[in-house]
């Protein structure tokens, strides 16, 4: 597991927003987002970051406190020590105060053409 | 600013990005076993446990797979013990198999080709993936050798010829067969030997011959899981179940109760 720099998350809210706030959760400890820009009501677009400067045993993506919070995709942009940037998507989900969907992946393997 | 000082403001009603004056030695523990056993000393408005829910990452949609060239990408694995080739063509469809060493490649053109390549030990074929290890396991870089394989599967391909025995397909049991097998091997050898370690397997699916399990208990998340995988439960099922092609696991090593340790 590679150091954490930062990352970036881009959250496509579905048909059924939250009023928020929004919240991740890394090793345990829940967090708001940094420079966030959007918002999560039904079909808005929600962006958000955070400088880690760790290494992330788990990071999610907290539901709300109250009510649903239907997600149409989460985008992730992941900067890590001693690798390339990296991005990974997730579909949809549904979230709610006993719910959060875990955001990390470790990066790629390198690939090359043979 | 350090994330710990700013999760620390949070717990302290303070904006998280202020700066504290206090040490970081005076600092909350990291996450472990011994600071989770007590969330609600340390953190008292610790939000109650959350249960996580694991999305399958979506798959970046690629023009690859319906181009006329045969493309062939190869990854290496995390510790270099195999690799990966993905083919843009379908080897096997709907079944997998598993080719041991080079007698049992007989009349499949394809596992021949790799065979003959000196350092190839064993072969996995996979829909349009194929897995290699190789007979020197001190070497570590996979170049060389993924080139050689490239070009030959590549000329397999392009001769038009079957790829795989068409024996080994017809000679394959039913699912049902597979499964029971399958099962029976967990529960009378598998499962007992872990147990020993607080682990559990559990068979998820069989489709066609490839197997996909779970690891549970001490085994999630356990360093050791990928060796007891590919050295204990590889072997052990192939030898109950010689028809038995892919062995899959859908564990989600990152969660469970000691994740790491």
């Amino acid at each position: 597991m590679p150091k954490l720099n930062s990352f970036k998350v881009k959250i496509e809210t579905g048909d059924q927003g939250t009023p928020g706030p929004v919240q991740f959760s890394i090793n345990r400890h829940n967090v708001p987002f940094e420079n966030v820009t959007g918002g999560t009501d039904a079909s808005a677009v929600f962006e958000g970051g955070f400088e880690v400067n760790s290494f992330a045993h788990s990071l999610t993506l907290v539901g709300p406190e109250k009510g649903q919070w239907h997600i149409k995709k989460i985008s992730v942009n992941f900067d890590c020590e001693g690798t390339q940037p990296y991005s990974v998507a997730y579909g949809e989900v549904a979230l709610d105060e006993t719910s959060q969907v875990n955001l990390w992946q470790d990066p790629p393997q390198p690939v090359f053409d043979v | 600013m350090s994330l710990i000082n700013k999760v620390k403001n949070i717990f302290a009603d303070k904006d998280p990005l202020e700066e504290s004056n206090t040490q970081v030695a005076d600092s909350s523990p990291p996450a472990s076993a011994e600071s989770s056993e007590k969330p609600a000393e340390n953190f008292p408005d610790q939000p109650q446990e959350r249960m996580t829910i694991n999305l399958p990452v979506m798959k970046q949609s690629s023009s690859a797979q319906q181009s006329d060239e045969i493309l062939i990408k190869a990854q290496p694995s995390v510790g270099n013990d195999q690799c990966v080739f993905m083919v843009n063509r379908t080897l096997l469809e709907g079944y997998s198999w598993y080719f041991a060493n080079f007698e049992s490649a007989a009349e499949s053109p394809l596992a021949e080709a790799l065979f003959s390549l000196e350092d190839v030990e064993t072969v996995l074929v996979l829909e349009s993936t194929l897995t290699i290890t190789r007979k020197d396991k001190t070497i570590v870089d996979w170049k060389p050798l993924a080139f050689e394989v490239g070009a030959a599967v590549r000329k397999v391909l392009e001769e038009g010829s079957p790829l795989i025995a068409e024996k080994i397909i017809a000679d394959l049991p039913a699912e049902d067969v597979i499964r029971k097998g399958i099962q029976e091997n967990i529960d009378a050898e598998v499962n007992p030997g872990v147990a020993g370690h607080g682990g559990h397997i559990v068979l998820k699916s069989v489709k066609g011959n490839t197997v996909t399990i779970q690891m549970g208990g001490g085994c999630q998340g356990c360093s050791a899981a990928d060796l007891t995988l590919k050295q204990g439960i590889h072997g052990s099922f192939r030898k109950a179940v010689p028809m038995v092609g892919a062995i899959l696991d859908e564990t989600d090593h990152s969660a469970g109760v000691n994740p790491y340790f």
